[in-house]
């Protein structure tokens, strides 16, 4: 999705942003460093570093940023577990945007992976 | 006192973040389609004490989840394989198997209740992590309400996806014509639909929370939001990655 938005805005961004590179994150989206950050913490639920990327992104983006992106962060805590719950494949494993980003992003390491690559077996 | 007032928050939250969080404590406190308003409650209590579970952070280090013998720190009205099916989805989602799913069902857990119940667990998570990353206190659970479950299941399910049934693709018909439109789907949007008032609260809370099906289709901005699409999909992506979501 958000290779999509990048290519509809025309905008150039790193996906490596979703590793948890700073400066990719940084790269054409606003506050990218510090979203990224903050969402970081919330996943990983450690108060300390939750507790000083708030502060920044507050104080750098300002509150209506910070609450819409708690609600985005504190959804996709929920997909994921519906998905890893239910055990649902990838709808389309065909298309060569998406057999890049796996691989950029080396997600066929994840344990979830095997839903869609051996779903009868997992 | 009203539900999700948000007072010891230093900023405002948005009324349609508070209206989608009272609308689904309301529904939590009544009897679903398998489990009972009190069993309800007892299963979001219990997604709350699996982020303090001991036993979950051993065998969350264990190198199978599924050979390591003990028991969850906490009593529960709940059945001994409910509270460990939210203590997994919770703590150790990941590692979740079909043989898992299909094994409880011999033990008495049917992949009904089970569905429903993920529904409950991660909408609580979810409305609870909110809190957590803004700093604000949680909220305190509702009181369960009397009523008779409906043990309603949807006329049409396929087994193409996933450990349980879903409502296919083409299902979106009678009492399911409104889970979707178009004939189109996705199996996320599928993944709950053997319980579909499940899968109407996710995409309820979803669409205040993160977007609504029809904003999905803007990938530049909503106007009802402070952040763009770009950046709303970093967070996602970021979230995901950490979780190792695959999907």
């Amino acid at each position: 999705m958000l290779r999509v938005s990048a290519t509809t805005t025309s905008t150039d961004i790193d996906l490596q942003a979703i590793n948890g590179d700073a400066d990719s994150a940084a790269l054409g989206i606003e506050y990218g460093a510090q979203l990224m950050k903050f969402a970081e913490s919330v996943a990983t639920r450690d108060v300390q570093s939750l507790r000083d990327s708030r502060q920044r992104l507050l104080e750098t983006a300002g509150p209506a940023v910070l609450v819409d992106a708690a609600g985005v962060a504190a959804n996709f805590q929920r997909m994921v577990r519906i998905a890893d719950s239910i055990g649902i494949p990838v709808d389309d494993m065909s298309s060569e945007l998406g057999r890049q980003i796996r691989a950029d992003l080396s997600l066929e390491e994840f344990a979830s992976a095997q839903n869609t690559l051996e779903p009868s077996g997992a | 006192m009203t539900e999700f007032a948000y007072q010891d928050a230093e900023f405002d939250i948005r009324a349609d973040i508070k209206d989608a969080h009272r609308a689904f404590w309301d529904k939590l406190a009544k009897a679903g389609s398998w489990w009972t308003g009190e069993q309800r409650i007892a299963i979001a209590q219990q997604s709350r004490k699996a982020l303090e579970c001991t036993f979950c952070v051993s065998r969350k280090n264990a190198l199978s989840p599924y050979t390591f013998a003990g028991n969850h720190d906490f009593d529960s009205t709940l059945p001994d394989i409910a509270v460990d099916a939210v203590h997994r989805i919770i703590t150790d989602q990941t590692r979740i198997t079909r043989k898992y799913v299909q094994d409880n069902v011999a033990k008495g857990l049917s992949k009904e209740a089970y569905v429903e119940l993920v529904g409950v667990v991660v909408a609580v998570f979810s409305i609870d992590e909110f809190h957590r990353a803004l700093g604000l206190e949680l909220e305190p659970l509702p009181k369960p309400q009397a009523g008779d479950i409906s043990r309603y299941r949807p006329a049409r399910l396929s087994d193409d996806i996933g450990f349980v049934p879903t409502v296919p693709v083409d299902g979106a018909v009678g009492a399911e014509e409104d889970l979707w439109s178009d004939g189109r789907s996705a199996n996320v949007v599928r993944a709950l639909t053997l319980v579909p008032d499940a899968m109407r609260d996710w995409r309820a809370l979803g669409a205040a929370q993160y977007l609504s099906f029809e904003a999905m289709q803007n990938f530049v901005k909503d106007d009802a939001r402070a952040i763009n699409r770009m950046q709303i999909e970093l967070i996602a992506g970021r979230v995901s990655s950490i979780n190792q979501c695959f999907y």
